[in-house]
C-alpha cells in the first residue's frame, strides 16, 4: 500500500507539473458556464444575428432546466471526452516510447501497482474536472431557468460518472495495447462515439451497452428514476471495467517482459 | 451618433453573466503564455505557439497544452 501510494504520488506531481490539473477543469467549467448561458440567450442570439423576415414569429419552447442540464452534458460528452482523451493518450504509450517508464519499472513493483494508479489518478483528474464544471453550470442553470430537484441531478452525475470509468479504462486498455498514441485516441474516441451514437440510434438492441448510461444520466435529470435496463447497462459497465483493468495488467507484463529479455 | 449607439451595445450586454467567461479564459491564456515562456521545449517554433496562445481564444491555450507542450 505504501508502493501504491509513492507511485500515486508520482502521478499526481507529474499532473500538476504538466499544469493538467489547472487547464482541464479550467475547461470543463468554461464549457459548463457557457451552456446554461447561451440556451438563456438563444432566442436574443438569434434574433439579432438572423435576417428574420418582417413578421416571423419566433416561437421557441422556452427549455427546461433538466433539459439545459443534459445539454451541457452532451457538450462535456463531446469537447470534455476529447479533451481528456488527447491529454492523456500518452499515458502509458508516450513513456514507454520515451523509456521512462523503465526506471519505474526495475524496481520491485508490481504491473498491477503500476496500471492502478495510472489509473485511478486519471479516472480521479477526470472526475473532478467534470464535477467541477457540472456544478458550475448546475448554479447558472439554478439562476436563469429553473430547478430541479437536487436527488435527481445527484444521482444523474453517479451514473454519469460510471460512464466516465469506462472512458478511462478503455484508455488505458487501448494504450497498454498500441504503441502509437494517435493510435489510442483514434480508437477510444471511436469507440465511445459509435457506443453512444448507436446506443442513441437503437435503444432497444443496445439496453446492455455502456452508452446507454448516457440517456440514462438524462432520464434521471428528467423524473428521477431508472429507465428500463438501467442496471443491466450498469452491471455491464462496471464488469468491462473491470476486466480492462485486470486485461491491461497481463497484456502490460506480457509486453514488457518480452521486450526486456529480447 | 454612433458612439452613442455603440456605448448603447455595450449597456445591453450582460456583464454579470459574461465576465466570468472573460475572466476564465483571460487566465486560461496566461497560464499557457507564462508555461510556454518558462518552459521553453515545445513542439515547433515557440513564437508561434505564444501567438496560438495569445490570438486564439480558448482553443489556443488547449491546442498548447495537448500538442505545443514537449513534456519531457
Amino acid at each position: 500500500m505504501r508502493l501504491w501510494l509513492i507511485l500515486f504520488k508520482k502521478e499526481f506531481k507529474e499532473s500538476l507539473r504538466n499544469f493538467k490539473w489547472l487547464w482541464i477543469p479550467l475547461v470543463l467549467i468554461l464549457l459548463g458556464i457557457m451552456q446554461p448561458v447561451t440556451s438563456y440567450f438563444l432566442p436574443d442570439i438569434l434574433e439579432s444575428f438572423g435576417d428574420l423576415p418582417e413578421g416571423a414569429i419566433l416561437n421557441f419552447p422556452v427549455p427546461t432546466a433538466a433539459q439545459v442540464l443534459a445539454e451541457t452534458i452532451g457538450q462535456f460528452n463531446q469537447i470534455g471526452v476529447l479533451i481528456i482523451v488527447l491529454a492523456f493518450m500518452g499515458i502509458i504509450t508516450g513513456e514507454r516510447n520515451k523509456g521512462t517508464n523503465v526506471m519505474v519499472l526495475v524496481k520491485p513493483v508490481p504491473f498491477s501497482t503500476y496500471i492502478t494508479t495510472k489509473w485511478v489518478h486519471m479516472s480521479l483528474l477526470m472526475i473532478s474536472a467534470f464535477l467541477l464544471g457540472f456544478l458550475i453550470a448546475l448554479y447558472y442553470t439554478f439562476e436563469l431557468i429553473g430547478t430541479v430537484p437536487m436527488s435527481h441531478v445527484f444521482k444523474g452525475m453517479l451514473v454519469y460518472c460510471l460512464w466516465l470509468l469506462f472512458i478511462t479504462s478503455i484508455l488505458l486498455l487501448f494504450s497498454v495495447l498500441f504503441n502509437s498514441t494517435a493510435a489510442v485516441a483514434a480508437l477510444t474516441l471511436g469507440t465511445t462515439i459509435t457506443l453512444s451514437l448507436l446506443s442513441s440510434l437503437t435503444p432497444k438492441l443496445m439496453a446492455w451497452s455502456p452508452g446507454m448510461l448516457v440517456s440514462h444520466t438524462f432520464r434521471f435529470f428528467e423524473t428521477g428514476s431508472a429507465g428500463d435496463g438501467f442496471w443491466l447497462a450498469a452491471i455491464i459497465t462496471a464488469v468491462i471495467i473491470f476486466i480492462s483493468l485486470v486485461a491491461s495488467t497481463y497484456i502490460f507484463k506480457n509486453k514488457e517482459v518480452v521486450s526486456h529479455t529480447t | 451618433m454612433k458612439v452613442e449607439s455603440f456605448i448603447n451595445d455595450l449597456q445591453s450586454v450582460p456583464w454579470s453573466l459574461v465576465a466570468p467567461i472573460i475572466i476564465l479564459s483571460f487566465i486560461l491564456m496566461v497560464i499557457a503564455f507564462i508555461d510556454c515562456f518558462k518552459h521553453g521545449r515545445t513542439n515547433g517554433p515557440q513564437w508561434v505557439w505564444i501567438l496560438v496562445i495569445v490570438f486564439i481564444n480558448i482553443a489556443g491555450p488547449i491546442a498548447y497544452f495537448i500538442f505545443g507542450r514537449r513534456n519531457d
